[in-house]
């Protein structure tokens, strides 16, 4: 009979372990809600599908502090795994939203690149109209068929005197020139400039060049291919009126611009 | 007798191991990691997961220092979960902006469509 305190003792250490239906209500509720997270979480496919290892985890923090809610004086540890088990069930989670969104990214941008080429198509077919009627515009009215092909005219208003620069109201006409250009890629041009006779003749010829050469440097700047156009500067050669009046000498400071055909031959220079 | 002070000394043993938890010095380091590059992908101290995670780490490294080795190691293994959600809600968050800003890209071009 002297082992019987001895024993007692351990019975008493082994019951005290072993005190599992006493866990405390926080730690029951700690567990519900990790198997209620885990549940919930297993029923996402897309979950399944990218969060494998996480949604393991969970399950695996989540039989832990099943275990530990066993034993008596592990609060701590049912509550530590639990949280754990939360914890991961979440990030699988998020795995699985991630998954879902990248999917959304393919079929997303599937769907603008369809749209893009579609639009494109549209404009182009709009700009092949429209080209059309720039034609007319540009190649019917303002120009006149010349031995030399197709030529434009820019008249002297568009610079102010003595001044090489473009004027505002020359830009839409030299935009227009461009938008023809680009919807004609095979067509070239030579741009001539042309003063009247007053002034001094190299300084003429210096203005002239200036002119064409800033009609080439702004469609330049709109697009178009810089060995498209050609320039030349011819002074007060080839008047197109008397150089008596003030009205005949407005006419003959302009720029012309010459057209090629449409395979792209081009007259000779002057 | 003997049986009996064997299995007093292996409960006292066994008492005793909880005290003596070794250094988590490992976990420590990952949930560092975890928090720098929750930081990385751009998780802001906005985020309460984030708050929480740090709070956390600072509270297990003291829990070291005061040689509480088990309770450093629970809070440094939960600021590691915690962290590594923070990182993860980002990167949701930036896929769903994806989303949304390619939906606003196609709005745009039907809408483009249909003014032509």
């Amino acid at each position: 009979m002297k082992g019987w305190p001895v024993f007692s003792f351990g019975l008493l250490c082994l019951a005290s372990l072993g005190g599992c239906a006493t866990s405390s209500p926080e730690t029951l509720r700690a567990l519900d809600e990790a198997r209620a997270e885990l549940l919930a979480i297993r029923t996402e496919p897309a979950v399944r599908l990218s969060a494998e290892k996480d949604l393991a985890r969970a399950e695996e923090s989540l039989a832990r502090a099943e275990r530990f809610s066993g034993y008596l004086g592990s609060e701590d540890d049912v509550l530590h795994y639990a949280y754990l088990s939360r914890r991961y069930g979440q990030i699988a989670r998020e795995h699985g939203a991630q998954r879902q969104a990248a999917e959304r990214l393919v079929e997303l941008e599937k769907e603008r690149d369809r749209l893009q080429l579609a639009l494109s198509e549209a404009r182009l077919l709009n700009a092949e109209q429209q080209g059309e009627w720039l034609e007319e515009q540009l190649l019917g009215r303002t120009t006149t068929e010349t031995e030399r092909g197709l030529v434009m005219t820019l008249g002297d208003v568009l610079f102010d005197t003595g001044r090489e620069e473009l004027r505002s109201a020359a830009t839409r006409t030299v935009v227009q020139v461009a938008r023809f250009l680009r919807l004609n890629q095979r067509r070239v041009v030579r741009i001539e400039g042309y003063t009247d006779s007053q002034g001094d003749d190299q300084l003429n010829l210096e203005l002239s060049r200036g002119r064409a050469q800033s009609v080439k440097d702004m469609l330049v700047d709109l697009g178009v291919d810089a060995g498209r156009v050609q320039v030349a500067g011819y002074g007060e050669a080839y008047p197109v009126a008397e150089n008596a009046s003030s009205q005949g000498r407005a006419r003959n400071r302009r720029v012309e611009i010459v057209f090629s055909d449409e395979e792209g031959r081009l007259g000779a220079e002057r | 007798m003997n049986s009996a002070r064997f299995f007093v000394a292996l409960l006292l043993l066994a008492l005793a191991g909880c005290a003596s938890d070794p250094a988590p010095h490992e976990q420590l380091r990952l949930t560092e990691q975890a928090l720098g590059q929750a930081r990385a992908v751009g998780a802001g101290e906005d985020q309460g997961e984030l708050t929480l995670a740090q709070g956390k780490f600072e509270q297990a490294g003291a829990a070291l220092t005061a040689g509480r080795h088990r309770e450093a190691r629970m809070l440094a293994e939960q600021a590691e979960l915690d962290a590594r959600l923070a990182e993860e809600q980002v990167l949701t968050q930036k896929g769903r902006k994806q989303v949304a800003e390619l939906k606003r890209q196609i709005g745009a071009l039907r809408q483009q469509l249909g003014e032509l």
